[in-house]
């Protein structure tokens, strides 16, 4: 069995340093890693990243991220990661990692993702440029995510976004802000795997648990939706993923 | 209060760097705003309280904003 702790949308600043550490102190005895699903930062500066640093690095477990629409905020995203990486947490956009627990291997693929909108009710790339760079945008972040999960070598897969691939979690937020929570396009790519979890964050006043076309479990982990330091999911080896839905 | 100063006040929220909060919904009362939602820390209830005060001088504000437990969790879920 892996044990994966999560949590997204933290919006760390120093006004937050030393809230989360207590329950994180105690991780390592309730999980073997941690997955971090964006929005770590306030507004995207290098100095609130050092704070993330300063309360998820050294938990003694590895620790996986996305970064979030907030991680962006003020475009200084390559201080941002050093500050992430230098502290050993590893971040990912359109790539993987595997962590192998006692015997295990488990595979993280991971994009912050981008918005769009759910079947029936979505954006299309057609129209103005704009339109159709902000559609193509996920469609190009959503097949990297696809490949990344399809390339996995690995016995449990999980999917790590920002955004959130299936409106299931969304329930809570207002119907006319779904396009801009998530995309149907990164639940396909989701499903394009055999994927055993995929874990969001993002919509703070959405519910838990959800579910994609194919199957596969989604949680949302946005901390104030999940309203503790992190959650644990117990995933066993031998979980049957489900077989994929739809290629992208 | 009409919908453009609600609109203005929910971009104030999200756009203001000493708030930057998306999280915050804003609901039209007979005395004026609601705030309401959860942040992280104490301050930053009291800045968004201060920056709705000043921008917006003259609408009556009811903050009902609460800080996000981050307490360990006290179970897993078992995904058998």
């Amino acid at each position: 069995m892996i044990r994966i702790a999560a949590v997204g949308d933290v919006h760390i600043d120093r006004d937050v340093l030393g809230r989360f550490r207590p329950a994180l102190e105690e991780l390592p005895d309730r999980a073997d890693v941690l997955l971090l699903a964006g929005d770590l930062t306030r507004h995207g500066t290098e100095a609130e990243a050092k704070c993330v640093a300063t309360e998820f690095g050294g938990l003694g477990v590895p620790v996986i991220a996305v970064l979030g629409n907030h991680d962006h905020h003020c475009d200084e995203v390559p201080g941002v990661l050093a500050a992430l990486t230098d502290a050993g947490i590893t971040v990912l956009e359109g790539d993987s990692t595997v962590v192998e627990v006692d015997g295990t291997r488990l595979g993280v693929a991971g994009v912050k993702g981008f918005g769009g909108g759910f079947a029936g009710r979505c954006a299309s790339e057609f129209g103005e440029p704009e339109m159709k760079a902000f559609v193509r945008t996920t469609g190009t972040v959503a097949e990297r995510l696809g490949a990344a999960l399809r390339d996995l070598d690995c016995d449990v897969r999980v999917a790590l976004t920002h955004y959130a691939p299936v409106p299931d979690t969304l329930a809570g937020e207002p119907l006319e802000i779904y396009p801009f929570l998530g995309s149907y396009l990164l639940g396909q790519a989701i499903d394009s795997a055999p994927t055993d979890l995929a874990v969001h964050g993002h919509a703070h006043h959405g519910t838990e648990r959800g579910r994609t076309p194919g199957g596969v479990r989604v949680r949302n982990v946005a901390h104030p939706v999940i309203k503790q330091a992190y959650s644990v999911f117990n995933l066993a080896r031998e979980n049957v993923s489900p077989s994929p839905a739809s290629g992208i | 209060m009409n919908d453009y100063t609600e609109a203005e006040v929910q971009r104030a929220l999200a756009e203001d760097l000493g708030v930057a909060e998306q999280g915050i919904t804003v609901i039209r009362s007979d005395a004026g705003l609601v705030l309401c939602g959860e942040v992280e820390s104490p301050h930053r209830r009291d800045e968004i309280v201060r920056l709705v005060h000043d921008r917006f001088p003259g609408i009556e504000i009811a903050a009902d904003i609460g800080v996000t437990r981050a307490a360990a969790p006290t179970e897993a879920e078992e995904l058998a």
